[in-house]
């Protein structure tokens, strides 16, 4: 057993994990870099183009790297997005702390201050979370989808404004900037002449009474008393006119988004939600927008016009089926299920189309020889037999399972794992089709729709477990996979089947992976935002914020006692909570550094064209001009459409006022920045790296140096 | 053929405390175990070098599980330090770092190890008989009416393991949790003997610390495709339960060495699962509700009870099956044969839960004691640590409500019990015994070396460089900046003492710990309006603290008294 001290003086674990947190910054943001990863030995490479794909094909053997695979798998695991963030925020803040120690101050107050400012930052950024709303019950009437009501929050910002004594005057200050420029940038991302700005307030000033907003058709929709009353609370024009009514009401999110004055746009709501969501990749949010539309169908069908029951994207119901050597423009989403199988069932699905199936679903696989999970054969038992009975008992197994499905009229069966070769071919013959290799969501899906319970063996199969009514059709002829064969695509449907599957295709093999990945990504985030019904304004706007808020609380000294004791400290007892005013505003400046390191790579990424120096200086800017502002997150709120094509340009059009507005999911977002610290700390905190069970022998001189051993 | 080879001679090294390389490696031993301890202590990562898992801990569990150590003396050392952690769970590291010290600190007064064990025995007499005392000033005794000490005890846990990677508001919800789940444990009747209950550790690895929470009765896991299978359940008063240990998968048991021969046409799986079906019809005939098993049930079987509205639950893990059979009342059944009646038990409810992406079968039984405290953490690492320390906090409850007092934690108890011993030896110098066998100088170097030993333990909390003091009145422990000026208001600079209990402002002296002072008198029996003020102590348990004294002290002396070690080179 050896042991190794690793923080003397410069902290191998932090500078380990900036190091290999650098591999993975041109992944950051919208326009990510693919990446080869080549191994010398075997001449191997492969085409990564995300993080998780990335620390997959790395060989991360180092305690480190372990840690640092470990925290991006739970991440990618639990929320399927937000990698690419915590990888680089680990290299980041691994900086931020090394750069701490260097300045000498105490490892526990580092730990305390860092992770006191990010739940201080977190806390701040809630402030620019908007609300998406269960807008899925004017679904039967309107036969529209429109999915978020955020653009509402055009006048937030104004709401943003503490009611303090400088509410009136900071108010003034921001009309005066909007008059000036003639023009006041909507949040939905569309110049809105100033005039017809005030001319809509204006008309909403008129309705006194809380009746329907008149501003555009589509709100006209809402017959929710609420949205109106709102309308007057919330705009600053209505609280000087309405005073009683105004401080009375919170500014939460359920009066927030009332306070609509929105544009009439040419897209719905949802489709604004996914542009913004899709950070770039339109193409992949499309296929996700599309299965969601689709999943909301056998819904609202079996709900009969009646309120469909939440707003949610149903992911665990989507599969995918990826179809390489097709063009690009194949890709599309299909009710049902659709997979691939061998050219030479072609025939038998023909004759099988246009005419409903009956269905046993197999858990297992559909071999002689399996068993279900926890049976153990044992070893030491032959049956006494010839050779010729062994072969014929091959095929007494086949000939029984095609037996039970004769007899039971089964046309159809889904297996979850292999069905062995020789089964196929008799049942092709026996005008059966069986599939294999078929997911346990899809199983479950056709179990629910078709009335089929999942069996293990053929021979469990009793008329209580056949499903019935799948239809069989053939979608298009893939061309050959590697090994030459041709395959056909087949869909497999039945009625109120919930269960999408998205076909990809695309020219190059390679790409395959990436592309299922970018589709993932994308359906994840649109299902956390509907599952928690809110979004953050993106596009780095959140960590613009991040940032402004720890400069201006490494400003703000230390107030007496009580953050003594809500500072986190372990103990407050120790010296370290007095000298923690001392070193505080030190560690709350590294922290925000590694903001502004994010910040800056995700222009860099994003622009391609603009350096470092430059991104840093425009964030600069826009920083100190949130710190004059008095209220940094209604500076960024206002500024948020025009930072947005500053500091992430996503669109290819590059017309602002096509400009989508670009959003980012709560949780898995707060929950990278959170994983990204925890690591970071825990490396720091480690002082000594203990290698087990090799003796002083089986460890190379070269690797023994610096080593203890006990 | 048999080959014959000389033995190697036995190898005999005596003094082994003298040689160079045992006291290195202890003395990385000690540095290990130091450098982990308090709630700023630094972790340790442990990994095989090769790609295994990686542990980051600062628990002597988990370290000293994993250290392999070579020599004997060190051997003796951590065999001793686990079987305490295996019996108390807390106090693990004070238990090593005041053993550590007390070898490091005898040896170098140069006295005979016979006369220093036997005074190292007589101190941790006075020590133990101090501590058990009623005016020993570090007790607080525990009154059941008022959680406020026992959060405080629990708080403290958990904030003395950083690498859980707690937040204050996490620490406060998982304090908590764990009282609840502690409280849950505790039988509604009771009579003259109290049979506390389990609580069951659930892990929701991934999910959030927030999202921890705690339920009474037991959760099985399952994957949500099996829990959708299951039929509603129907309505009754309570459920009639099967419980199986025997694995119901309908494989062979195993026909031992040798191959058995089969006639062809006899199809041995087929003559078990009709074996199992007849089973199964027993228990439809028995009106049982509820079959659960360790391990597999065949699926045959499995759908022969549904389709009977029998709810088939299967590989349950063995972990779950000492709580199920109590909380049941059923009797494991181990065999395939007839089931007697008096092995069934009954349960109240069943019902499903989810959390995270874990879909759960939660068992309610008719009279709680168990109960599942659903864990989360951000990654597996902090999981684990976090699981270990809960382990530690529910124990150190159980351990207190055996002996419910409390010791101060922070330093407090060590210094001021230092204080006392110091004391104590001091002003009964005098009266030593004729026969004892030992001088006044050998007491006097002796004292000096276990009550460094002592205070060194309480200095082993301070890993930035800062200084510790202690007052002159109560013998408590301060922590301030290193190199403070020399002339300075302590009042100001310091706030509190280590456990919490008293502040800068009572008038109070200071000196530095390792500077030489005159004894003086602790203040015993503890202030109570102080304690009653207080809310944000520091606290350990005390049977696990007065164990780990005992053990630190005894291990010493037995690694004191080694003279020779034979190693058998074969």
């Amino acid at each position: 057993m050896a042991c190794r001290i690793i923080n003397e003086r410069r902290h191998v674990g932090l500078q380990q994990l900036s190091s290999l947190a650098e591999t993975g910054r041109t992944f950051l943001g919208p326009v990510k870099a693919s990446k080869f990863v080549v191994d010398e030995e075997r001449h191997d490479s492969v085409l990564v183009s995300s993080t998780v794909r990335l620390l997959e094909s790395l060989d991360l053997s180092s305690a480190v790297g372990q840690l640092l695979h470990e925290a991006v798998r739970a991440q990618s695991n639990t929320h399927g997005t937000g990698a690419s963030t915590l990888l680089f925020l680990v290299g980041a803040w691994s900086s931020a702390a090394e750069e701490c120690l260097h300045l000498g101050v105490p490892t526990s107050l580092i730990v305390s201050v860092m992770s006191e400012g990010l739940d201080s930052c977190i806390e701040a950024v809630r402030s620019l979370q908007l609300p998406v709303h269960n807008v899925f019950d004017r679904v039967d009437n309107t036969e529209t989808f429109s999915g978020l009501e955020s653009s509402s929050g055009r006048l937030c910002p104004f709401l943003q404004i503490p009611s303090d004594a400088g509410l009136i005057q900071k108010a003034h200050e921001l009309r005066e900037v909007a008059s000036q420029s003639g023009t006041a940038d909507s949040l939905s991302g569309r110049p809105v002449k100033t005039a017809e700005l005030f001319r809509t307030q204006a008309k909403a000033e008129a309705v006194k009474n809380p009746s329907p907003t008149p501003q555009t058709p589509r709100s006209g929709l809402r017959t929710d008393a609420r949205c109106g009353q709102s309308v007057l609370a919330h705009s600053r024009h209505f609280t000087k006119m309405d005073r009683n009514e105004g401080p009375s009401q919170p500014s939460g999110f359920p009066e927030r988004h009332g306070a609509a004055a929105r544009p009439a746009c040419g897209c719905d709501d949802l489709a604004a939600l996914e542009a913004g969501l899709s950070h770039g990749d339109r193409g992949s949010m499309g296929l996700v927008g599309e299965a969601l539309r689709l999943q909301r169908q056998p819904a609202s069908l079996s709900h009969q016009g009646g309120r469909s029951p939440a707003l949610a994207f149903d992911i665990s119901r989507v599969c995918t089926c990826c179809l390489p050597g097709l063009p690009e423009a194949f890709s599309c989403v299909h009710p049902g299920y659709v997979t691939a199988v061998p050219v030479s069932r072609v025939a038998l699905l023909q004759e099988l189309q246009n005419q409903p199936l009956r269905v046993v679903l197999v858990e297992g696989d559909l071999t002689k020889s399996y068993r279900h999970l926890g049976f153990n054969k044992s070893a030491n038992i032959t049956t006494e037999s010839t050779e010729v009975q062994q072969d014929s008992s091959g095929d007494l197994w086949t000939r029984r399972v095609v037996q039970v499905l004769i007899e039971f009229d089964v046309r159809l069966v889904l297996a979850r794992g292999a069905v062995s070769e020789h089964l196929v071919e008799q049942c092709t013959h026996a005008k059966r089709l069986v599939i294999g290799q078929v997911s346990g969501a899809v199983i479950q899906a056709f179990a629910e729709a078709s009335g089929a319970v999942q069996v293990t063996y053929v021979t469990q199969v009793t008329e209580d477990c056949v499903g019935s009514g799948v239809c069989v059709a053939c979608w298009r002829s893939v061309p050959s996979g590697g090994d030459g064969a041709g395959r056909v695509a087949v869909m497999l449907e039945t009625e109120g089947i919930h269960l999408v599957t998205v076909v990809l295709t695309g020219p190059v093999a390679a790409q395959m992976q990436s592309k299922e990945d970018r589709f993932w990504t994308c359906a994840y985030r649109l299902h956390c935002a509907l599952k928690e019904r809110k979004v953050l304004l993106g596009g780095g706007t959140a960590e613009l914020l991040c940032l402004s808020h720890l400069h201006s609380l490494a400003g703000r000294p230390l107030n007496g006692g009580s953050l003594v004791c809500s500072g986190g400290l372990p103990h407050a007892s120790s010296w370290l909570a007095s000298a923690r005013a001392l070193y505080r505003p030190t560690v709350l400046k590294c922290l925000a550094g590694g903001w502004l390191r994010y910040l800056s790579a995700l222009m860099c990424n994003a622009a391609g064209s603009a350096s470092e120096f430059e991104a840093r200086a425009f964030i600069q800017r826009h920083l100190q001009k949130a710190a004059d502002s008095g209220s940094p997150s209604s500076y960024i709120f206002s500024e948020y459409d025009k930072l947005n094509s500053g500091i992430v340009n996503l669109d290819i059009s590059n017309k602002p006022d096509q400009m989508p507005r670009v959003y980012d999911v709560v949780t898995p977002k707060i929950e990278a920045w959170r994983r990204a610290l925890d690591l970071v700390l825990l490396v720091l905190q480690t002082d000594s790296e203990i290698i087990t069970g090799r003796g002083h022998t089986q460890i190379k001189p070269q690797e023994a140096e610096g080593l203890l051993f006990l | 053929m048999a080959r014959l080879e000389a033995k190697k001679p036995s190898l005999c090294k005596s003094e082994p405390l003298t040689s160079e390389r045992v006291r290195a490696t202890l003395s990385v031993l000690k540095g290990i175990v130091t450098s982990c301890y308090g709630p700023s202590g630094r972790l340790k990562q442990l990994h095989n070098g090769l790609g295994g898992s990686v542990c980051t801990t600062s628990q002597s569990s988990a370290l000293l599980a994993n250290l392999s150590v070579t020599h004997p003396i060190l051997k003796i050392l951590t065999t001793s330090v686990q079987n305490h952690v295996s019996c108390f769970s807390d106090c693990g590291l004070v238990t090593a770092i005041l053993c550590c010290n007390l070898i490091e600190n005898v040896q170098k007064t140069g006295l005979t190890p016979s006369s220093a064990i036997k005074l190292n025995k007589h101190l941790l007499n006075l020590c133990t008989t101090y501590l058990r005392s009623k005016d020993c000033g570090c007790l607080i005794p525990v009154n059941f009416d008022n959680t406020q000490i026992l959060l405080c005890l629990v708080r403290s846990v958990l904030t003395s393991k950083p690498a859980c990677m707690l937040t204050r508001k996490e620490t406060d919800h998982i304090s908590t949790l764990i009282l609840r789940a502690f409280l849950l444990t505790i039988p509604e009747n009771t009579e003259d003997h109290i049979i506390l209950g389990k609580s069951i550790i659930v892990p929701l690895k991934g999910q959030r610390v927030i999202d921890s929470t705690v339920l009474p009765g037991i959760l099985i896991q399952m994957s949500e495709v099996q829990l959708m299978k299951i039929l509603p359940i129907k309505k009754s008063d309570s459920l009639k339960v099967a419980l199986f240990h025997a694995s119901l998968s309908g494989d062979l048991s195993d026909a031992g060495e040798g191959t058995l021969v089969v006639d062809y046409g006899v199809c041995l799986e087929n003559a078990v699962l009709d074996q199992l079906l007849n089973l199964g019809r027993q228990l439809v005939s028995d009106h049982v509700d509820l079959v659960m098993c360790q391990k597999v049930i065949h699926p045959s079987l499995k759908q022969f009870l549904n389709m009977h509205r029998v709810i088939a639950i299967d590989r349950v893990g063995v972990a779950l099956m000492e709580p199920l059979s109590k909380v049941t009342g059923t009797q494991p059944i181990g065999s395939l044969g007839s089931i007697s009646p008096s092995s069934y038990g009954s349960v109240k409810d069943l019902r499903t839960a989810k959390f995270g992406f874990k879909s759960f079968f939660h068992l309610i039984p008719n009279e709680v004691t168990v109960c599942s405290l659903l864990l989360g953490n951000r990654n597996d690492t902090a999981w684990d640590e976090l699981k270990l320390t809960c382990q530690t906090a529910l124990h150190v409850l159980q351990l207190t409500i055996k002996e419910p007092c409390v010791l101060l934690g922070g330093g407090c108890t060590e210094t001021h019990l230092a204080a006392y011993i110091r004391h104590k030896t001091f002003i009964e110098r005098g009266s030593i015994p004729k026969d004892g066998g030992y001088t006044q100088t050998e007491l006097q170097l002796i004292t000096e070396a276990f009550c460094t030993a002592l205070e060194s333990v309480a200095g082993s909390l301070e890993h930035d460089g800062g200084e510790i003091l202690t007052d002159m009145k109560y013998g408590h422990f301060w922590s301030v900046q290193a190199d403070s000026p020399s002339v300075v208001n302590w009042p100001d600079l310091l706030s509190r003492c280590g456990c919490g209990l008293h502040n800068s402002q009572e008038e109070l002296n200071w000196s530095f710990l390792r500077s030489t002072r005159h004894p003086f008198a602790p203040q015993t029996c503890l202030p109570h309006e102080t304690l009653g003020s207080a809310n944000n102590l520091t606290l350990d348990c005390f049977t696990a603290k007065l164990s780990g004294l005992q053990v630190a002290v005894e291990t010493a002396n037995l690694i004191l008294d080694l003279s020779y070690v034979i190693e058998d080179k074969n």
